[in-house]
């Protein structure tokens, strides 16, 4: 597809579901749901993203398994195609080209070989249809599918609006107040309408609708929170529906349980409410999902059910309503004011949550790693309700301390708080030091961190610029109080100002030596130590946007971007304009580890990205049309190893990478490797090996083994198989690692006896003696801490350890015949 | 002003169990049986035909002479207070649930029932009952537990207690009501607001719905596949066995529209093939049609509403400027407050002199006023109940006012129907039983003699229940309950001739002062004039029946109640129903179904010009309601007793607790 060395822009993570239920795989071990242009395949057991199905070249608007072969999955999206998946695998098998964009899919066990699919209606805006397209059959991968038929007219965008009623009978379709039955074996098609009246201030029209699995029975959801259960609906009059009502505000998705017993409706409110029975007016609930509901579906054996949510988490939730797990990737929160920020100390990527929470996000991972309460007050949801909302964030260049600033949402007068939270190694999370009301009058515009580590603490200071005109300098001291129990707190230090202009960015220098702070049309550089007014540019007309200082090389280049449209390089050294290049740079982001600076441009709906080194006035590289959606916001993310980038012309990626986010809140990335590659294999071994069902039949395979394996012993074989599930990685990477480069086996015959030992001491909960002994050990060698831990997490890294080995080699030998001298074998009598 | 009271509490019929057959006619002036405070009515119901049957806590099981309108035979139920009735599906026997858990069952005999036989009695009272659609089983509700029983043996075949599956076992479940369907099922409506359905052979419970946190009080069935329950919140509940699946045998029952319209209790319902009618606590007589069941968009496809009464309880003394308000059990007369200053619309006037209550008059015995007059000078005040009619001379000397009994009244036969006094105040009608009026002399200085009795020359069965006399003495109309109008003429006392019949109740007549018109309101909304001198119907009749009236004025819901004359302007005639109050100006023209016919506070907004054209014949005022009378005291002087819905509210108990969502 993409041709070799281009880099290719890659959306990996973010973004909205937009409407598409998920879809369990027919053994409920695999959860699928649309993201953007892709397909996601989760493994409802780990949460871990197993496979990504790409190849729809727009969004991915229903997916819907083949109802005839349980491990394919059709999917349709906005590019007008139908795909086959083979999802296991991820492989597409065919491809059917309809044309028209495609808004959502039904696939019927009765229709051999067509779909459904929701097209706009030619030649009028807003109507769209439901058609049946005929999926011809064909030898090659690319089929077409231009058969149409027109089941019914005037239905609604979303694919929740259409329904398939019990054994395909009839097909159910809502929009606005309307709903429509047609009945395809009578070919008979029945429209009801409720009354537009907006009675009591509620509002009719229908949200969603299902169908009973077995019985005639339509349960649809109402804006106005009420659950309505129509029944009769082949009599044009004597039809007739009972109405159910928890929800105050629009019921988002209906679902029903596999026998049609039980109903689970959700919205706004993020609480999942289960119906029992229409005839009692039993409910209950599962409360506190965390964020709306948008999508409810349910696995095809009943167990499972699970939520999409407007925030992209994902949660599955146990047929007995218990809150199983959640998979939650990039959470998409209400606007993301904070920027994107990087954790120095996880590499992981932070930004506004869930309201007034800080999310962490681990990009190789796509999992969020942790979510922090900033504002740590209960967020109500309630339309015009003034929330506090967390807008900046910032962490000092170790990661140990992270400053926040949150502001309610009153324009006029908000309510500012500076927060200030340090690391606390023992509890592993950020607690809070010192909280400071109302550190400016007005908001809070930007704030920096400097720190170096060469100059120790007292190094550390941080920069807030307002709008009430000021800049102000905080520092630490040392808390006189002798109450108190933390020993440091901040307080300001200085306050600068520049004849009363609107402080807009600031920004220190990589040696911490200058700071630099844009005041509306002009950038000011003051020296970090005496506080002195060095040197101010200014490139009329219009505002400075952002500043950065160039870095390594190029310290001595100022870099400012105006919203009048230019890209300017001032020379620290003569104080004079280098160079400046004509652009609306939206986002000015430079490579910490490197001299580059990428900028995003944003010019007749598309963005550019240009990456430079101030040094230069022409950009290394250009990039048009980068996407359609305007990026706001852009982050690298140094590499945990430098990648092997042979093209000079992406040599600026090698040691970090760039990351941005689009208004939609989706996640990308830039990248020269083609998608496949950065799934991890094992990943995909996993998917293999969970894929083995666990039937009575394996049962017994397995109980046939394991005598086999008995046997085994008996011949003297390899003791390992005794052992079971534990050390069965270590021993399987031993066993599948091939013969000639395996150490020598006197140093895997420690590994083994290690691997051995150390699980049978944690089984053998009863046996203090060991624990003192663990505990002494550590008292007397603490410098060989680490290599404990590594050595203990070798189940998993045991790839590295092996790479490894021959450095570690003799301490960790020496250690491992220590342990096993101070071994208590005393529990061998016990046989 | 409390006037309305008398219907709150004295309303003994007409609210607590709705008709159990309802005819389809449009909208009805139903007539009215007086009560009995010792007799309260816990049940209703038609049997052989058109005889109506009702028991109550007293233990009387009584007749209803409906072309008479009283409660004709009383037989005692022998087993204390009777909860229930009902009559098989023949009419022909009425079964009985007692206090003391007995189900009797009484053979409708002609001319009044008979006890036939006593079922098995176990303990518990009775409070509900339902006879099988073939008349062999009768199911009876008790607290905590329903049973069968077998009408031929008399036994009980099954006993199903009720209460299990409750939370709160201790408190006691009452089955409020009952029905038993023709495939054996047994519906049971409890206080813990669920509507069950057993299989009473097997004994089994096969569905339970629970409609409602508190107690369904009422059922009603329709063709053994549509319930309607009611609650005491005040909430209808329409239940329906429909199919599972399309085309299949299997079906359920499911709840399907809830209804809210009344305020407190349902404490009747009914289920006509077309519609739900519900009768609460709340005075309120609700019918919901079914709109799949009919057929076309018309009358009968609105949701109608009634309040009562539909009948005038309050007259006037108009030169004395006194006021009698008839209640239940007493009279009040008041004297009219006046004022002297003059102002603009809307201002309300000092006064100088306050409104007085002159006398409060108790009616001797548990029986209900039935009707009650006092004469246009306020020297004469009569009232009637079922069994008496009594005539008191006021005399007013200064400040205080005294009440004499006239003696030796004639006797007749009871009872007095309406009561009317001619406008000269000297002379008095008394309608009574078949079509006949009577005439009493008023003699000074307190006596009366009997004149004449007027009678319709074909004869006629049923009472007279609307009196109309002409100001200058020489006409009477009066309308019986075959909704004939009869004029005589009083100088000679002659039947003078019958207004041309038209086929509905009539609920208000006026002659007018000065043209000897006879004004007629229907109760389907119609309005006739008719000519009496002339014997025909006026042109300006013709007029209105040709063009036909506003469809908005046809479809109210309330029965004009009264009709009086604008003496300043002959064209001119006040109408009021009880939720306005219309001056219908014959001079002006007809208003088209296209104009508004409200257009009062939109012409007040027009300039001069567009006004003349915008106006129409019906001017209609909504200030007050509910109205209960109006009267023109004279030519610059409206009265007008007005009922407030607060007034009316605060005397019912409180309503149900619910909890609202945003309270």
């Amino acid at each position: 597809m993409v041709s070799p060395g281009a880099l290719r822009v890659v959306r990996c993570g973010g973004g909205g579901q937009r409407g598409a239920r998920a879809v369990f795989s027919a053994d409920s071990k695999y959860l699928l749901y649309a993201s953007g242009d892709f397909v996601k395949v989760h493994s409802v057991n780990t949460e871990e993203t197993l496979l990504l199905l790409c190849g729809h070249a727009d969004l991915v608007t229903g997916i819907q398994l083949n109802p005839h072969n349980h491990m394919q999955l059709y999917s349709s999206s906005l590019d007008g195609t139908i795909k086959l998946w083979d999802f296991m695998d991820g492989i597409p098998i065919k491809t059917f080209t309809v044309g028209p964009k495609l808004l959502a899919l039904y696939a019927l066990a009765s229709a051999e070989d067509s779909v459904f699919v929701v097209i706009p209606k030619k030649g009028e805006r807003d109507t769209f249809q439901l058609v049946s397209v005929k999926l011809t059959k064909g030898a090659g991968q690319d089929l077409e599918g231009k058969e149409l038929s027109v089941v019914l007219d005037g239905v609604g965008a979303s694919p929740k609006q259409i329904a398939f009623g019990r054994e395909d009978s009839y097909v159910v379709s809502v929009k606005d107040v309307n709903l429509q039955v047609y009945f395809f074996k009578l070919k008979l098609l029945n429209r009801f309408s409720l009354s537009t009246a907006k009675t009591k201030g509620g509002d009719n029209s229908f949200s969603c609708v299902v169908c009973h699995p077995t019985e005639d029975c339509i349960a649809t959801g109402h804006a106005d929170g009420k659950i309505r259960l129509w029944r009769n609906f082949h009599h044009k009059k004597a039809y007739t529906y009972s109405a159910l009502h928890w929800h105050h505000d629009t019921v988002m998705d209906l679902a029903y349980s596999l026998e049609g017993t039980r109903l689970l409706s959700g919205g706004v409110e993020s609480v999942l409410v289960q119906w029992h029975n229409e005839s009692s007016c039993q409910k209950d609930f599962l409360p506190r999902l965390g964020s709306p509901i948008e999508c409810i579906s349910m696995s095809s054996d009943g167990i499972l059910c699970c939520t999409l949510h407007t925030d992209n988490r994902i949660s599955i939730i146990n047929s007995n309503l218990r809150f199983s797990r959640s998979i939650q990737g990039l959470i998409k929160s209400r606007d993301v004011k904070t920027g994107l920020v990087v954790d120095p100390r996880t590499k992981a990527l932070v930004l506004n949550g869930e309201p007034g929470h800080l999310q962490f996000y681990s990009l190789q991972s796509d999992q969020q790693l942790f979510s922090l309460d900033i504002v740590q007050r209960q967020y109500i949801h309630q339309a015009g309700l003034k929330q506090s909302e967390l807008v900046k964030v910032a962490f000092s260049a170790q990661g140990t301390w992270l400053a926040t600033v949150e502001e309610s949402e009153e324009v006029a007068d908000p309510e500012l708080q500076l927060k200030l939270w340090f690391y606390s190694e023992e509890t592993q999370s950020f607690a809070l030091n010192t909280r400071i009301n109302t550190p400016h009058d007005n908001h809070i515009t930007d704030m920096c961190f400097r720190d170096m580590a060469e100059l120790g603490d007292d190094s550390l200071i941080l920069v807030t610029t307002g709008r009430d005109c000021v800049f102000k300098v905080w520092v630490m001291v040392e808390d006189s109080d002798p109450e108190a129990h933390q020993s440091v707190s901040w307080s300001c230090d200085f306050v600068g100002s520049y004849h009363n202009y609107q402080a807009t960015n600031c920004c220190f220098s990589e040696d911490g030596s200058l700071l630099a702070v844009s005041f509306e049309e002009t950038v000011t550089v003051w020296d970090s130590l005496t506080w002195e007014l060095k040197c101010t540019f200014c490139h009329p007309p219009g505002n400075i946007r952002n500043i950065c200082f160039g870095r390594l090389t190029c310290s001595k280049y100022l870099i400012g971007a105006t919203d009048y449209g230019f890209l300017c390089c001032w020379n620290l050294l003569t104080c004079a304009l280098e160079w400046s290049a004509h652009l609306n740079i939206v986002v000015l982001q430079p490579d910490p580890l490197s001299e580059h600076i990428a900028a995003v441009s944003w010019l007749s709906k598309e963005s550019s990205l240009f990456v430079f080194k101030p040094s230069e006035p022409w950009p290394i590289y250009i990039q048009r049309n980068l996407c359609k959606e305007k990026i706001l916001l852009a982050a690298f993310v140094p590499r945990d190893e430098p990648e092997m980038i042979s093209s000079e012309k992406y040599c600026w990626l090698r040691k970090s990478q760039l990351f941005f986010l689009t208004d939609t809140q989706e996640l990308m990335t830039l990248s020269t490797k083609s998608l496949e590659e950065r799934l991890t294999p094992s990943s995909k071994q996993l998917a293999v090996e969970e894929s083995l069902p666990m039937t009575p039949f394996s049962v017994l395979l397995g109980k046939h083994r394991r005598q086999q394996a008995q046997e085994d012993t008996d011949l003297g074989k390899p003791v390992v198989h005794n052992k079971q599930e534990q050390a069965s990685p270590a021993v399987k990477e031993l066993l599948h690692t091939p013969a000639h480069v395996l150490p020598s086996a006197s140093f895997l015959c420690t590994i083994f006896i290690n691997s051995l030992l150390i699980s049978k001491e944690n089984k053998s909960a009863e046996e203090v003696a060991d624990e003192v002994e663990m505990e002494s050990e550590k008292a007397e060698d603490d410098s060989d801490e680490e290599d404990v831990t590594a050595m203990e997490q070798e189940d998993t890294s045991h790839m590295e350890l092996l790479g490894e080995m021959t450095c570690k080699l003799s301490k960790s030998q020496e250690k491992e015949l220590r342990k096993i001298r101070k071994m208590d074998y005393s529990w061998i009598s016990a046989f | 002003m409390s006037a309305g009271r008398a219907w709150a509490a004295g309303a003994g019929l007409d609210i607590p169990s709705a008709p159990r057959c309802v005819t389809q006619t449009r909208c009805w002036t139903p007539p009215v049986i007086p009560g009995h405070e010792a007799r309260s009515v816990e049940s209703l119901c038609w049997a052989a035909g058109d005889r109506l049957f009702g028991a109550g806590l007293g233990g009387d099981i009584t007749e209803y002479d409906l072309s008479g309108l009283s409660a004709a035979r009383g037989v005692d139920g022998g087993g204390g207070p009777i909860w229930s009735m009902v009559a098989n599906s023949t009419g022909t026997q009425l079964a009985i649930g007692c206090e003391d858990g007995s189900v009797k069952i009484f053979q409708v005999v002609p001319g009044g029932i008979q006890f036939e036989r006593n079922l098995d009695r176990r303990k518990g009272r009775v409070l509900c009952l339902s006879w099988h659609p073939s008349d062999t089983h009768i199911v009876a509700g008790s607290i905590d537990f329903f049973r069968v029983i077998d009408v031929t043996s008399g036994q009980t075949v099954q006993r199903i207690m009720v209460n299990y599956h409750v939370e709160k076992a201790k408190r006691e479940c009452v089955v409020w009501a009952i029905a038993l369907l023709s495939s054996g099922t047994v519906v049971s409506a409890d206080s813990f607001g669920r509507v069950q359905f057993w299989d009473w052979e097997q004994g089994t419970l096969a569905e339970s719905h629970t409609v409602s946190t508190s107690a369904v009080l009422s059922l009603a069935v329709a063709q053994e596949d549509s319930i309607i329950v009611g609650t005491s919140t005040g909430a209808t509940y329409h239940l329906q066995l429909l199919p599972v699946r399309l085309g299949g045998l299997e079906k359920r029952w499911v709840r399907t529209k809830p209804f809210q319209f009344h305020s407190h209790d349902v404490r009747a319902v009914a289920h006509s093939p077309t519609a739900l009618i519900s009768g609460g606590l709340d005075a309120q007589l609700v019918i919901r049609p079914l709109m799949e069941k009919v057929q076309k968009k018309s009358y009968d496809a609105v949701l109608r509403k009634f309040t009562f009464p539909h009948r005038r309880l309050v007259s006037c003394a108009r030169k004395a400027r006194l006021l009698l308000f008839q209640f239940s059990q007493y009279l009040e007369l008041w004297r009219l407050g006046s004022t002297e200053e003059t102002g603009k619309d809307g201002e309300v006037l000092p006064l100088c002199r306050m409104p007085e209550h002159l006398v409060q008059l108790k009616s001797k015995g548990p029986e209900h006023i039935y009707s009650s007059c006092v004469s246009p000078c306020g020297t004469w005040l009569g009232y009637s109940t079922a069994s008496r009619f009594q005539l008191y001379r006021v005399h007013c000397d200064g400040d205080g006012v005294s009440l004499r009994k006239v003696p030796k009244v004639p006797k007749l036969l009871p009872p007095a129907y309406q009561l009317q006094f001619s406008a000269d105040s000297e002379s008095l009608f008394v309608a009574s039983a078949r079509g006949s009026v009577h005439v009493f002399q008023l003699l000074e200085p307190g006596g009366c003699k009997h004149l004449h009795t007027l009678r319709p020359p074909s004869g006629c069965s049923e009472a007279v229940y609307l009196l109309a006399p002409s100001a200058d003495g020489h006409w009477l109309a009066a309308v019986s309950g075959d909704w004939a109008i009869h004029i005589y003429n009083l100088k000679c006392f002659k039947h003078h001739c019958v207004v041309p019949t038209y086929d509905c109740a009539v609920s208000a007549i006026a002659i007018h002062p000065s043209t000897n018109n006879l004004v007629i309101a229907y109760s389907d909304q119609q309005l006739f004039e008719f000519s009496i001198p002339e014997k025909q119907y006026t042109s300006w009749s013709r007029t209105v029946q040709s063009r036909g009236l506003h469809r908005a004025w046809l479809e109210r819901d309330s029965p004009i109640t009264h009709i009086t004359f604008n003496p300043k302007n002959p064209s001119h005639i006040l109408l009021h129903d009880t939720y306005l109050l219309c001056v219908l100006d014959k001079s002006l023209p007809l208003p088209d179904d296209s104009a508004l016919l409200m257009n009062q506070s939109t012409l007040k907004q027009l300039p001069e010009t567009a006004r003349k054209r915008q106006l129409h014949a019906f001017k209609i005022c909504k200030k007050f309601q509910p109205l209960l009378f109006m009267d023109l005291l004279d030519k610059n002087c409206l009265v007008v007793v007005e009922r407030p819905i607060m007034d009316f509210k605060t005397q019912l108990p409180l309503p149900v607790q619910q909890k609202k969502f945003g309270t």
